[in-house]
């Protein structure tokens, strides 16, 4: 019977019958054919699976500021490096309103939408009322503007119920940009009362942008692409590049072969070992992205989840036996920067220098002596949670198992229990967090006072803790105070009470690495919160 | 026959209902609140920023008045809005579908080309050379976890040998062709852009097989066992008897008979392609599905649960149809 099957399929017909899949290879890619359109269009590889809108009025994620900086201006920005001060955009000068209870910015001549409209004071009012009539996310940062002023066609006044709270740095981040009034009423936006129910915008804003920024956004294929292109009138020249495409590639693997062999041009969210393996690359950099986030843990004082860790003592000496040197060498190959606590360091009143002299250390044994002086000189359980998630290619299951083995060293039994992120998120804010949490955090916007007031507020409630009356007040002391080297001081007296009180222990504080091309020249990368100025990208 | 569909019909209609109500008390068993997920670490501190937001999905109301509205919006088609996405999840499946469709289809048309090929030499010609090949090769595609056999076929096709694209559906700067099906090869087809047909084509080849290679070797097994089974049978037999040419008796009378298993196990195996290419379409960033599936999963995300539950019982119930109405053309004592 086989002989006689074998007569009737030839061992060439069984090839082709096998090769059906080796045909569609057969096909042939177009190779070449994108070759020219490569030269003018930039693509940056990038995990944008958070995205879920390109509306600043409603801009609440980490990936997509990057997007909605490129389309769009705010009055004032931050230059990369430099978050300490505010730098001109679509204001050229900024003052105290005569009456003390704002400010006043006097508008750029000549901005122009992409519209090729000229930006009107009334399109920047119109913006501000937008974001805090639909009253989304972005709103509570500015919950402290009480209205927004036209005085003549060129100057505008924001006026503020607290007028000694800081405003510059909150609107310099992109959720607070200019829209083209005319171009987002006519999709169905609204900044009246009643935004909240009548603004039908959103839809359109996802997929196109009415914005003065360098580059217009044209669509949106969600988990796929953003696809961006030139604005002809842009008021800071012609920008460099006919299309921006941000690419979604999920997986750093995958990422870093599509660098390597050119098909994108920047690599975002790279692991320690992918980063190594392009340090040989010939046409590839790594460019580092010295961030504001940070990865802490927070401890619980509440004495009925955990009677050690209502001590501070205790708490404190938890602080000195984290081998903070090894999380950042060991585990981040030294791509990171650990501040003393909740300021991250490049804000006012945060450097390496001030965290090496008041933030905590390993140092066991003072360690040992703290748990004694608590009354737990042989050590105490607690419980660590933490999500499935990582920061920089290491996951929360690698620090947690750090921390434990640290602690193990000083009797402190550390019993790690993982969450999936929403139950983390529930039982952290919540406050039924019963020990130790393991997180993350970064603002919308650098302002010391997001940072500061999120620990004595909410934070301070999660742990179970009721901030004395002083350390609050020299938040707010040093958020108004006028004079920046009097305000770091501030800031520096501000971090020894928290540390003190040790309720979060800062871990690390990311320098992410970002692979590009050389055949990019200028490529901004920025930690203000939009990553990336995109329209200062050139090529080489 | 018809009253044999409509009874059918009926059933998996009450099936795909009791589906969505197993998931959505199985949901909400789940501790952990959604919207304080999606929140901002400042409005998930707001008290009323959080009530008004578990208001806008009812995630206040008991949990039988939420599964009736949830029924009351199905019966006038609409499936509510995504937790995570903010969009109605109608559209995001009607988005993230037809990327899925594409890839389960041709990963399906792969494995049932080579691997009903395959099984039928494999039986015809068994312990010979091409049984080995057939068996190794059923045994590392059902064996090879999906994850390292994407990287290593990602890396050694796209990143070494250079000669297949990278992740996604299209080329880095290629513009997806105006949605007609949402189906790129369909859709540049209609276009008449035969560039982007052989860009989109190109990008399938690696994650189709991927995806393939698990239900190839069960296709492949599954058809060596039934055409071994077949080729034992008297008719076989009596057709040698009456003289027919070996050819005729495997084509015509063995391997019909000897699909029925095949179609059964096809049609599941397409179904759960359709269902359950999370890692494939994780790893080459295909923008499907399954993806949505388990960002949605995750994110504890209930009314794109559901819509996701109803969409994949709706599948499976539409497949298994599909192969009863197959069984009864192929055997005609199904319907007796």
């Amino acid at each position: 019977m086989t002989s006689q099957w074998s007569r009737c399929l030839s061992r060439r017909q069984l090839l082709q019958l096998l090769g059906c899949g080796g045909a569609m290879a057969g096909l042939g890619l177009p190779e070449q054919v994108f070759a020219q359109a490569r030269k003018t269009t930039l693509v940056l590889g990038i995990d944008i699976s958070d995205t879920i809108t390109l509306d600043p009025a409603r801009l609440a994620q980490y990936t997509s500021p990057m997007t909605v900086s490129a389309a769009y201006d705010s009055l004032v920005t931050m230059k990369p490096g430099a978050y300490i001060d505010v730098a001109p955009s679509l204001a050229t000068k900024w003052t105290r309103t005569p009456d003390g209870k704002g400010w006043r910015f006097s508008l750029r001549d000549g901005v122009k939408f992409s519209t090729g409209n000229v930006m009107t004071v009334e399109d920047v009012k119109w913006s501000f009322d937008r974001v805090i009539n639909l009253g989304d996310q972005p709103s509570q940062y500015i919950a402290h503007v009480d209205r927004v002023e036209i005085v003549d066609k060129s100057t505008i006044d924001i006026i503020l119920k607290q007028p000694a709270e800081p405003l510059l740095s909150i609107i310099a981040a992109p959720e607070f940009v200019v829209l083209e009034r005319k171009v987002a009423e006519a999709q169905g936006a609204s900044a009246a009362k009643d935004a909240k129910t009548a603004d039908k915008a959103a839809a359109w804003i996802n997929g196109n942008s009415c914005g003065t920024g360098a580059y217009r956004i044209v669509a949106w294929e969600r988990n796929q692409q953003i696809q961006l292109v030139r604005n002809e009138h842009y008021w800071g020249g012609k920008p460099p590049f006919e299309r921006i495409v941000i690419r979604h590639i999920s997986d750093g693997a995958a990422q870093t072969l599509a660098v390597r062999r050119g098909d994108i041009d920047a690599a975002f969210n790279l692991i320690p070992e992918q980063i190594a393996s392009l340090k040989s690359e010939p046409n590839v950099r790594l460019a580092p992205l010295t961030s504001l986030d940070f990865v802490y843990m927070a401890l619980t004082q509440e004495p009925e989840f955990n009677k050690a860790l209502a001590v501070k003592e205790a708490r404190q000496a938890i602080g000195y036996a984290i081998d903070y040197d090894g999380i950042k060498n060991a585990m981040l190959g030294g791509a990171a920067l650990r501040p003393a606590h909740y300021l991250p360091i490049g804000v006012n009143g945060s450097t390496e220098t001030i965290a090496r002299q008041i933030g905590f250390r390993q140092d066991l044994d003072k360690a040992k002596e703290l748990l004694a002086k608590a009354g737990f000189a042989n050590g105490f359980e607690f419980e660590i949670i933490y999500g499935a998630a990582a920061v920089q290619g290491v996951t929360y299951q690698d620090l947690a198992l750090k921390i434990q083995s640290d602690l193990g060293r000083i009797g402190i039994k550390a019993n790690l229990r993982p969450l999936d992120q929403v139950n983390l998120r529930t039982e952290y804010t919540t406050g039924k967090a019963k020990g130790g949490v393991l997180t993350f955090w970064n603002p919308p916007a650098v302002e010391n006072q997001l940072w500061a007031s999120a620990v004595v507020n909410r934070v301070a409630k999660r742990v179970h803790w009721t901030p004395p009356e002083d350390v609050v007040k020299l938040v707010s002391q040093a958020a108004t105070e006028p004079d920046q080297t009097k305000q770091a001081e501030l800031w520096v007296e501000w971090q020894k009470h928290v540390i003190d009180v040790a309720h979060h222990f800062v871990l690390f504080q990311p320098v992410y690495q970002i692979a590009v091309r050389n055949t990019i020249k200028d490529f901004p990368l920025t930690a203000a919160g939009w990553m990336l100025d995109l329209h200062g990208v050139n090529p080489a | 026959m018809a009253h044999y569909l409509v009874s059918r019909l009926a059933m998996a209609a009450i099936m795909a209902l009791l589906s969505t109500l197993v998931i959505f008390l199985l949901a909400n068993t789940v501790p952990g609140d959604p919207v304080l997920s999606q929140l901002g670490d400042l409005a998930a501190s707001n008290k009323e920023f959080v009530a008004e937001w578990r208001a806008k999905w009812g995630l206040d109301l008991p949990l039988w008045q939420r599964y009736l509205i949830f029924l009351e919006r199905l019966a006038h088609g609409d499936l509510g809005i995504s937790i995570a996405s903010q969009r109605p999840v109608l559209r995001d499946i009607a988005d993230f579908a037809p990327a899925t469709i594409e890839l389960a289809s041709i990963a399906f048309l792969l494995s049932i080309a080579i691997g009903v090929p395959l099984g039928v030499l494999a039986a015809v010609r068994r312990d010979s050379w091409i049984d080995h090949v057939a068996r190794l090769i059923s045994l590392l595609g059902v064996s090879a976890p999906t994850f390292w056999l994407a990287f290593i076929v990602l890396a050694l096709f796209y990143g070494g040998l250079q000669i297949a694209p990278g992740t996604g559906r299209i080329d880095t700067i290629a513009l997806p062709p105006p949605s007609t099906t949402g189906l790129y090869l369909i859709d540049s087809a209609l276009a008449g852009d035969w560039q982007l047909f052989r860009d989109a084509l190109a990008h399938l080849i690696l994650p189709s097989t991927v995806l393939a290679a698990a239900t190839l070797g069960l296709i492949t097994r599954t058809t060596r066992a039934s055409m071994l089974d077949s080729l034992q049978q008297d008719f076989v037999r009596v057709a040698r008897a009456k003289g027919l040419k070996e050819r005729r008796i495997v084509v015509g009378h063995v391997l019909p008979n000897a699909l029925i298993p095949v179609v059964t196990l096809g049609g599941l195996a397409y179904a759960n392609l359709l269902t359950g290419a999370v890692m494939t379409e994780t790893i080459f960033s295909w923008p499907g599905l399954g993806r949505y599936t388990f960002r949605s999963a995750v994110a504890l995300d209930f009314p794109a649960i559901m819509g996701i539950t109803l969409v994949v019982a709706v599948t499976y119930l539409f497949i298994n149809l599909l192969v009863d109405i197959s069984y009864a053309l192929l055997d005609p004592r199904v319907v007796r």
